[in-house]
């Protein structure tokens, strides 16, 4: 009887730390980082794997498209210009830089076009993942919103984003800096991607 | 003669209005011809905008992902309530969504629209919008004259107030309303 109590204790023990084992496994998404600088409001936050994975299967991407989304790494990004003048998105003025201060490399929209072609991913799930891109490049009217993800080579590690904006009509205007450090993309193997 | 330079006003009102004036996300565009647009809904009933000339066309860009599209739609339907169709159409466009997809959606977001399904959203890439949603305003000889750049509540007075600057568009306040198909 004794022994039997102490093998139901332990299996108690056992299935108790094997759940929470498992919800630890699970990939937390931080919180998002949002506020305003200098007339720019934003809103950025990285997106587990699990979480880029559910909302592309939710549109029906086939599987082979969602196991190559699921080895970059994503930071959606919503911006809105507040100012008076223009602001200037351009992805290419945009620094990704690791712990070690390395360049993380950006996947831009011509990796992910020649992918799609390689992998024969269906043209609406293209036009979709097209629109759930930041735009290369905008001119930024006030009051005008964009949103969108940025991916890039999942750096091993914390990585800072430096996004700098040029402003004004001609670009005349003085530049808008946002850092961001501390950034992660937890799970994905930086092997796996090629720019 | 008054009433020949009354109807030429109401006629260029609106073209005239600078980006100051517009209301919030509105911008004025150069009056280039507006790109081919035929698409069927999800009965398949085609609708050309070459054969809406003669009216204001909305052509609004949207899909269920997105989540300001969402957040606006509702405002869409109150405002197309009161729109006189002969006058300022509505013509939604889902970008490169399942039927499955749309029809849940609409059903129980706003049951009283219809839209367009630009399936392989090759439609919506030649209108070439800065995102979504994105509406168009296309003039009665098929020019494109305002963009509204991302969501809003279309049924509040400076949107209502634009709308009705649309020569025709418009009843005036507790005049005949239509509903949106």
């Amino acid at each position: 009887m004794q022994r039997l109590s102490i093998l139901l204790f332990a299996s108690g023990w056992l299935v108790v730390a094997y759940l929470v084992s498992s919800v630890q496994a699970q990939e937390q998404a931080p919180g998002p980082i949002q506020g305003n600088k200098e007339g720019i409001s934003y809103r950025l936050s990285v997106p587990t794997v699990e979480q880029i994975a559910a909302f592309y299967e939710g549109r029906g991407f086939p599987r082979r498209a969602i196991q190559a989304l699921t080895k970059a790494c994503f930071i959606t990004v919503f911006l809105a210009n507040r100012r008076q003048d223009v602001v200037w998105l351009e992805l290419n003025r945009w620094r990704f830089v690791d712990a070690q201060g390395k360049e993380v490399p950006r996947l831009p929209r011509p990796h992910w076009n020649a992918l799609w072609q390689k992998l024969d991913v269906p043209p609406a799930h293209r036009a979709t993942f097209g629109w759930t891109q930041l735009p290369e490049r905008r001119d930024l009217r006030p009051q005008e919103p964009v949103g969108g993800n940025v991916t890039v080579v999942p750096p091993r590690g914390t990585f800072t984003l430096e996004a700098r904006f040029y402003t004004g009509a001609r670009k005349e205007g003085k530049d808008i800096v946002l850092r961001f450090a501390g950034l992660a993309c937890p799970g994905r193997a930086a092997k796996e991607v090629n720019p | 003669m008054r009433r020949v330079v009354l109807l030429f006003w109401l006629w260029w009102a609106p073209f005239g209005l600078s980006a100051g004036e517009l209301p919030v996300g509105l911008i004025p565009l150069d009056g280039r011809p507006a790109p081919p647009l035929r698409l069927a809904d999800m009965s398949g009933k085609v609708t050309d905008l070459k054969g809406l000339r003669g009216r204001w066309v909305m052509v609004h860009f949207w899909a269920s992902w997105c989540r300001p599209c969402r957040k606006e739609m509702p405002s869409i339907q109150r405002m197309a309530e009161q729109l006189v169709p002969q006058h300022l159409q509505l013509v939604m466009v889902n970008t490169a969504e399942t039927d499955e997809t749309v029809f849940s959606f609409l059903a129980v977001v706003t049951p009283d629209l219809d839209t367009l399904m630009d399936r392989d959203g090759q439609v919506t890439d030649r209108w070439q919008p800065r995102g979504l949603p994105s509406s168009f305003f296309v003039d009665p000889q098929g020019r494109l004259r305002y963009l509204a750049l991302g969501g809003r509540k279309w049924d509040t007075p400076p949107y209502m107030s634009f709308l009705r600057a649309l020569p025709g568009s418009l009843p005036p306040p507790g005049g005949p309303k239509n509903g949106p198909k």
